[in-house]
């Protein structure tokens, strides 16, 4: 599961929660700029979660089947359940959902992973 | 000049529901995976993430409701999920042999870099902030 799809889908959300904590920090709601780097970092996760539900018959630890779909699901719904939940919030806690969404992702991508290669990797 | 005033479900609200939900989700699958998987290893531990996952998911949807009947179901979901924290703390610490595989709770939830402690108090803290504004 380790891979170029990982790797970008963590980058993707890491600067995406960058941008998402300027916001925070200078009190702005998210606008249209960053509901777009939203969306990319969306794509890359959808991505991510197709190859991972691709590749789930071939993983090498066994016994993690449920697991890891539990996992892809939550990554794919993350950041559209948050963005609806914060959909007519105009405090900088719409910002400060945004960045805890967007460094969630990486813990899970890193944590599929994890239970991809199973407790002994 | 009164205070603005403020929602259980809104500014800071949105946040705690959305830290809520996270751990409910979290605790909620990996409660279904230790249960299904391997129960018989653990039964206390994998019971008590179960129990955890649950009050998880009552808080979460009765803080992002945030009407009066959703407070209270908030507080005391709450208080008994510190309750939980506290005690199962204390007991994986006392009789870690109880605890042959890690609940979400064990080690006063050390594992999850201790939000588990932090987060109810910090939810009690906010029903209390909010408490004069949730008679809508």
């Amino acid at each position: 599961m380790n891979g170029p799809l990982a790797t970008i889908a963590i980058v993707a959300s890491l600067v995406a929660a960058l941008v998402a904590g300027v916001h925070l920090m200078v009190n702005r709601p998210p606008g249209r700029a960053l509901w777009a780097v939203i969306a990319v970092v969306e794509a890359a996760v959808i991505v991510f979660v197709v190859w991972g539900f691709i590749q789930l018959p071939s993983a090498p630890a066994a016994g993690v089947g449920l697991e890891l779909v539990l996992y892809l699901i939550g990554l794919a719904v993350v950041l559209p359940a948050t963005s609806w939940w914060i959909r007519d919030e105009k405090s900088r806690g719409a910002a400060a959902v945004l960045v805890i969404a967007l460094l969630v992702v990486p813990i899970m991508v890193v944590r599929v992973q994890q239970v991809w290669a199973g407790p002994g990797a | 000049m009164p205070e603005p005033q403020l929602r259980v479900n809104r500014g800071f609200g949105r946040v705690l529901v959305v830290v809520y939900a996270v751990f409910a989700v979290a605790a909620t699958s990996r409660s279904v995976v230790q249960i299904i998987g391997r129960f018989d290893e653990a039964p206390v531990a994998y019971v008590l993430s179960a129990v955890a996952a649950a009050i998880y998911i009552v808080a979460t949807v009765a803080l992002a409701r945030g009407d009066r009947t959703s407070r209270r179901v908030a507080t005391i979901a709450i208080s008994v999920e510190l309750v939980g924290v506290l005690g199962v703390g204390l007991a994986s610490l006392v009789d870690p042999s109880a605890f042959p595989a890690a609940s979400v709770w064990s080690g006063f939830g050390s594992g999850y870099l201790f939000i588990p402690l932090v987060l109810p108090i910090i939810g009690l803290w906010w029903l209390w902030r909010t408490r004069s504004l949730s008679e809508d």
